[in-house]
């Protein structure tokens, strides 16, 4: 049916990136370039009284030192979002209260990267230490006040209370929780607990920047959002957008972590100032600490519910720790609802009520996931006690409530990011199917016999075994904000420039967005020369987040490409002599329809008709611009199946097998999805069992190196089986939706559950370390 | 001061101080293909041969390593020029940022090289040194195995 | 960060290295780990081992003489090709990941000892012998190397030493939840059988505080006893390793698990002699 989708293609930086041939950020070097490094607060909660930088300066070497005695006190958000911001204004490059430990003190640039460093030590910082706020279920009720009399404010009208220390407050109801609540036979209320995590991109972030023959400035950067970044360097740097042009060229992972504009502006600074080339790229131990993080998380969930298992009242309470800025704090923290609350849409009563903090402890941001894995760890396990508790079966529970084709959810339009939501009818799914074949292939039924508290192979036996699963949904894209954009021009040798702002972070997109044009075209993969992400020539588009790439970028190109079609048509069907009805496209040649009953049946090669569109008749650039806005957000879907083996002398949980079926419309590239997904499930997996920040008493994170922070290697996966099951969206390209996200949200309730099937106990608290999972074990039911 | 190295079959003299590692004297130098995920000798991305052993960049002092034969991915294989291994990890899906894929080519190669038709066990080992956070490793572990595969086919040494 | 300074020599003989190393701020340089881990400002020169000639595995009559520059893998591959020392490559293939395992050797591991070393339970248990030169010269046990406070005297490790007899059932383990994660201990067990009888045993934990601990009651307990799956619930009030709280596990934790896995590893043994 398709010539180029649906086809595991190999992606077209495939064999520059595997001989090391690609640039990187931090690959670009040029003559007299700075190096910069960054003096990070040491204390969680500091007002800097004074700086003394006059050693540093008269070492040889020493170029400039930025802090906020000289950089002005310029409130945004580092959040790489849509404008005006959801996320508030609380934050300044480089101001004079620190506010966790690993905030901006001061920036030194100098010659070299160990001139720069050595500098670092001889900066004298007098400090007065304030008290800190370390545990963010004490934050709102406080007396320490985190973002006091800094001007803090929110960019939309959405509520936000510095004097209270709450960065974000999200409230939305459908039907009347409280009374079907109380009027319900069987309730439960039961609070989880996630942690943090950093999204561990295995390139640092990075950014370079220098003047251009014009005088210009020019970054490049590790950045998910090139425009924003153009955006909200314009407005701390106070740099027309004009004089700035933001280039991303391969990056080495996002998941989130480079959707924040953090070093750019201070490169920015440097070489605006300098007029100098400057780079600055972080340490690994700079990612952990002073980038963004998974948000912690608290989630209370109240249940009402029949006898025979159906849910009449639901009530999601969600405690966001935002750090000590509130980047997506008011985003992730909706997400957390209206990413799970719609998958079972007939509870007729439907609470959230979600609240962001301020702590004086590493900022969140956005990850993979986005709010949905947080409470999806407690949504997954609840409907799971719900089905123990009545005697249904999760699959067939499941497959009775979840949303269905043709259905809605209220929660769509209650539930939108900083304003309502859009309301909206899922139109695609397979999810009967997803649960169906993942039952399948998992042995849910024969090992759900098989295993359990009290069966002969689990009973008095040290190594317990159980399974678990977790249905899931996501979005793709932000209805009616996030806009993308394409452009196509065609060369005389039937070649096409296909410029999109979309940012391939190593996703593959590039290649997707190929893959969609070459279907429109008709035309093989190799005749589209991508340029991605350069603000000055590829137009515009939000960016890499919200799982839109495919979906939303995707539909700009094939709208573009639709566009190039007719335009090489009407060419060909005048080079035929032929009229417009009576011409299609074939194999990269315009030919006169077998079923015309014209006498002229030639064809045309792309070739021919773009050098005839150059230099013969009506000359014209073959070429369209196009733009796309999603009225909707439709719903990826996935079923995660996971098999476990619980010691439980010393609480290590083993991860034996796990299957995921996934539902994201057509998977444009086959190979890519499916390592999209096996990506996200790999993350899941280690994020359940062992990803976490450690702080010392003093709000220090202990563990901030990827030894001592616990990463999978290939040694240590379990088998992971993906199966894509397409549904078909009308909205999206050739029936697409999203992928990237999805699947880094199972783990953590699958693996909950399986554990409850093995022991008969729950885990309420991530990660699972074998020190938490052993006293549960010990612990009375 | 300067200090020479034969570097992917060339002799080079490349500028260095006594105290810096391998991974930055290489990258100082041009060899920008060799990357650094954590200077800590803890993700592998900076893995090069080291006469014929793949060894962190980041956890060798230069200076120990005068005169000695170093590798990078490009001395494995270039883009117009590539290594079976590197035409088979593109194949594959191995790579998605490719960010790590200059050191799971450097692990692969050196592990196919030493035994060309390794365990499923053995290919574990011999990647485990090497941090991806994209791929989840399923279609890595697959390249190497079909690396190995075709190579047994074709009855010749990872070259 | 190490100084810009930084002097290096590079010496062919173990005098003359053992001269330069005097100097305050002069140390030897092996697999280099170590040295960039700490970064210490306060090296001034590094004398590098590699023309010391103390690459060598040699094997004698009645002991394997491992030199200080052996890497982990080249003991490994010994070991494989040579069908021999299954003990020590065990545990080494443990150790950190395939390259740095290219890298890190036998003496600059030794000298350093971490928490997390893999290579100090099994030549405990092992009762490997050592040789060094400089300024206490001479061959002692690995044991009283580090419990005689010998560790942080000038000298260089020219080898190690250990008996050519395999005739003894061990095992080794390292307690890590992944492949490539600092372990936080290690354990080691040799017993000496005679028939079902133990003649002779060692157990040895790494990882524990004050470094290393050997469970001599333990070990005499089961001198003269017949193996039996009774001799485990026995063993247990012998063996009681202590812990420092770290910010992941609490002492107790490891202790509670450090106790579980000594008594699955003499069950294996156990179970695999009986
Ligand atoms: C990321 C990482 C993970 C690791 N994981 C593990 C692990 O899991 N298990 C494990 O066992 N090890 C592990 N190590 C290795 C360990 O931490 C040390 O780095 C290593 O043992 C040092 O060996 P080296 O040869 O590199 O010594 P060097 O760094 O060269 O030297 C270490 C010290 O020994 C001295 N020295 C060197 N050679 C001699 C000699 N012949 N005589 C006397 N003194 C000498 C040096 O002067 C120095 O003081 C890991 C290392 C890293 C970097
Ligand atoms: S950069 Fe060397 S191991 Fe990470
Ligand atoms: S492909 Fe991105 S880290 Fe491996």
């Amino acid at each position: 049916m398709f010539k180029y989708i649906k086809k595991p293609i190999e992606k077209i930086d495939g064999l520059a990136l595997v001989t090391g041939n690609e640039k990187y950020t931090d690959d670009f070097y040029f003559e007299n370039m700075l190096h910069i490094s960054i003096l990070h607060s040491g204390y969680a909660h500091a007002k800097i009284e004074d700086i003394d930088d006059s050693t540093a300066l008269r070492m040889p070497g020493v170029v400039d030192v930025l802090s906020y005695k000289n950089v002005k006190q310029i409130l945004y958000t580092t959040a790489g979002q849509g404008y005006p911001e959801p996320s508030p204004y609380d934050t300044v490059l480089f101001g004079n209260v620190m506010r966790f430990v690993g905030d901006n003190v001061c920036a030194v640039a100098a010659e070299t990267k160990e001139i720069a460093d050595s500098a670092l030590k001889k900066i004298k910082v007098k400090y007065k230490r304030l008290k800190p706020i370390l545990h963010f279920e004490e934050s709102e009720n406080s007396k320490i006040i985190i973002h006091k009399d800094d001007g803090a404010f929110p960019k939309i009208p959405v509520y936000y209370d510095a004097s209270k220390n709450l960065a974000a407050k999200v409230e939305a109801e459908v039907g009347n929780f409280e009374e079907a609540f109380q009027n319900s036979e069987n309730k439960i209320e039961q609070t989880f607990f996630t942690q943090y995590a950093s999204h561990c991109a295995l390139e640092p972030h990075a950014a370079v920047s220098y003047i251009d023959t014009r005088g210009r400035l020019v970054i490049i950067s590790t950045t998910q959002v090139p425009f924003h970044v153009r955006r909200i360097v314009s407005h701390i740097a106070e740099i027309p957008i004009s004089k700035i042009r933001v280039i991303k060229p391969r990056i080495g992972g996002g998941f989130g972590g480079k959707q924040e504009v953090l070093l750019e502006p201070i490169v920015a600074l440097v070489t605006w100032k300098t007029k100098r080339p400057a780079k600055l790229v972080y340490s690994r131990k700079e990612v952990f600490k002073s980038s963004r993080t998974r948000h912690e998380y608290r989630t209370i969930f109240k249940v009402g519910f029949q006898k025979d298992g159906k849910i009449n009242a639901m009530h999601l309470d969600a405690l966001e720790n935002s750090g000590a800025y509130g980047s997506h704090a008011l985003t992730v923290l909706s997400n957390a609802g209206s990413k799970t609350l719609p998958l079972l849409n007939k509870i007729e009563n439907l609470k959230f009520t979600g609240k962001g903090v301020y702590t004086n402890l590493p900022c969140g941001g956005a990850y993979r996931g986005y709010g949905a894995t947080e409470a999806y760890f407690g949504f997954g396990q609840v409907v799971d006690m719900v089905c123990e508790a009545s005697g249904n079966d999760i699959i067939e529970y499941y497959k009775k409530w979840a949303i269905k084709s043709g259905e809605t959810s209220p929660i769509f339009k209650a539930l939108g990011e900083g304003k309502e939501g859009v309301a909206m009818t899922v139109t695609s799914t397979s999810l009967n199917e997803c649960l169906e074949v993942g039952a399948r292939e998992s042995g849910w039924y024969e090992k759900k016999k098989l295993y359990g508290v009290n069966s002969t192979l689990n009973k008095n036996n040290r190594y317990k075994r159980g399974i678990g699963m977790a249905d899931l949904m996501q979005g793709s894209a932000i209805p009616e904000i996030d806009m993308a954009s394409a452009y196509i021009k065609m060369n005389d040798d039937g070649s096409f420039n296909l410029n999109v702002g979309a940012t391939d972070l190593g996703t593959g997109s590039d290649t997707i967005l190929a893959q969609i044009a070459s279907e429109v075209l008709d035309t093989p993969v190799d005749k589209f020369i991508v340029t991605s992400s350069d603000t000055d020539f590829t137009p515009f588009d939000t960016g890499a987040y919200a799982s839109s790439t495919t979906y939303l970028s995707g539909q700009a190109v094939l709208k573009c490409a639709k566009q190039i079609k007719e335009q090489i048509l009407k060419v060909g069907a005048e080079m035929l002599g032929v009229s417009l009805d009576e011409v299609d496209i074939l194999d990269s040649n315009v030919v006169v329809k077998p079923s015309s009953n014209n006498e002229n049946k030639g064809e045309v090669s792309y070739q021919d008709i773009c050098s005839y569109s150059f230099y013969q008749n009506n000359q014209f650039q073959i070429q369209a611009a196009v733009s796309h806005v999603s009225p909707k957000s439709p719903p990826p879907f996935a079923v995660h199946f996971v098999e476990i083996e619980v010691d439980t002398f010393t609480g290590i949980i083993k991860v034996l097998n796990y299957v995921a079926t996934v539902d994201c419309g057509t998977p444009i590239n086959t190979t890519l999805a499916e390592g999209q997904a096996e990506g996200a499930i790999v993350n899941g997996i280690s994020y359940a069992l062992f990803e976490n920040y450690y702080f010392s008493n003093h709000g220090k994170m202990l563990n901030d190196t990827f030894g001592k922070y616990g990463m999978y290697t290939a040694a240590d996966i379990p088998p992971i089986k993906v199966h894509l099951i397409d549904s078909y969206e009308e909205t999206g390209p050739f029936g697409a939706k999203s992928i990237s996200e999805i699947n880094i949200n199972g783990a953590l309730p699958a693996i909950a559950n399986a554990f409850y099937n093995a022991t008969g106990k729950r885990l309420y608290k991530a990660p699972f370390s074998p020190e938490y999972v052993l006293k549960i074990l010990k612990s009375n039911p | 001061m300067k200090i020479s190295f034969n570097i992917n079959n060339q002799n080079r003299e490349l500028e260095l101080n006594p105290n810096q590692t391998l991974l930055t004297v290489l990258r100082n130098n041009g060899f920008t293909e060799v990357k650094c995920g954590c200077n800590e000798g803890e993700c592998g991305a900076c893995l090069v041969l080291l006469d014929d052993k793949a060894v962190n960049s980041c956890q060798v002092l230069a200076m120990s390593v005068q005169n000695k034969k170093i590798k990078t991915v490009k001395g494995i294989g270039t883009l117009h020029n590539p290594n079976l291994i590197q035409k088979i990890f593109a194949g594959t899906g191995a790579d998605q940022c490719g960010f790590c894929s200059p050191g799971m080519i450097v692990a692969s190669y050196s592990l196919l090289k030493e035994n060309s038709s390794p365990s499923d066990s053995e290919i574990l080992e011999g990647l485990d040194g090497n941090l991806c956070r994209c791929t989840g490793y399923i279609k890595i572990i697959e390249a190497v195995r079909r690396s190995s595969s075709v190579l047994l086919k074709n009855n010749v040494e990872a070259e | 960060m190490l100084s810009e300074n930084l002097k290096w020599y590079f010496p062919s003989s173990l005098p003359q290295a053992v001269k330069l190393i005097q100097k305050p701020g002069i140390i030897l340089h092996a697999g280099g780990t170590r040295i960039l881990k700490t970064q210490s400002k306060n090296i001034i020169g590094l004398v590098d081992i590699s023309n010391l000639k103390l690459n060598y595995i040699k094997s004698k009559t009645n002991s394997f003489h491992i030199g200080a520059a052996i890497t982990f893998n080249e003991l490994i591959k010994y070991s494989k090709e040579n069908n021999c020392l299954k003990m020590l490559a065990a545990a080494l293939s443990q150790a950190a990941s395939t390259p740095l395992r290219n890298r890190i050797t036998i003496g600059g591991s030794l000298k350093d000892f971490p928490l997390w070393s893999n290579l100090y339970a099994p030549l405990i248990a092992l009762n490997a012998m050592m040789e060094i030169k400089g300024n206490k010269s001479g061959i002692y046990s690995v044991e009283e190397y580090v419990s005689e406070g010998m560790i942080k005297s000038k000298h260089i490790i020219k080898e190690i030493i250990l008996p050519r007899k395999e005739e003894f059932a061990w095992k080794v383990m390292r307690f890590a939840l992944l492949k490539f994660e600092y372990p936080l201990f290690n354990i080691a067990i040799s017993l000496k059988l005679n028939g079902k009888m133990i003649d002779d045993s060692r157990l040895v934990i790494t990882g524990v505080r004050n470094r290393f601990k050997r469970f001599k009651k333990a070990e005499k307990f089961l001198i003269g006893k017949n193996l039996s799956l009774n001799l485990l619930n026995e063993i247990e009030k012998f063996v009681e390793p202590k812990f420092v709280s770290d910010y992941k596990y609490s002492s107790s934790y490891k202790e509670t698990i450090a106790k579980v896995y000594f008594k699955d590893l003499l069950s294996e043994i156990i179970k695999e002699n009986l």
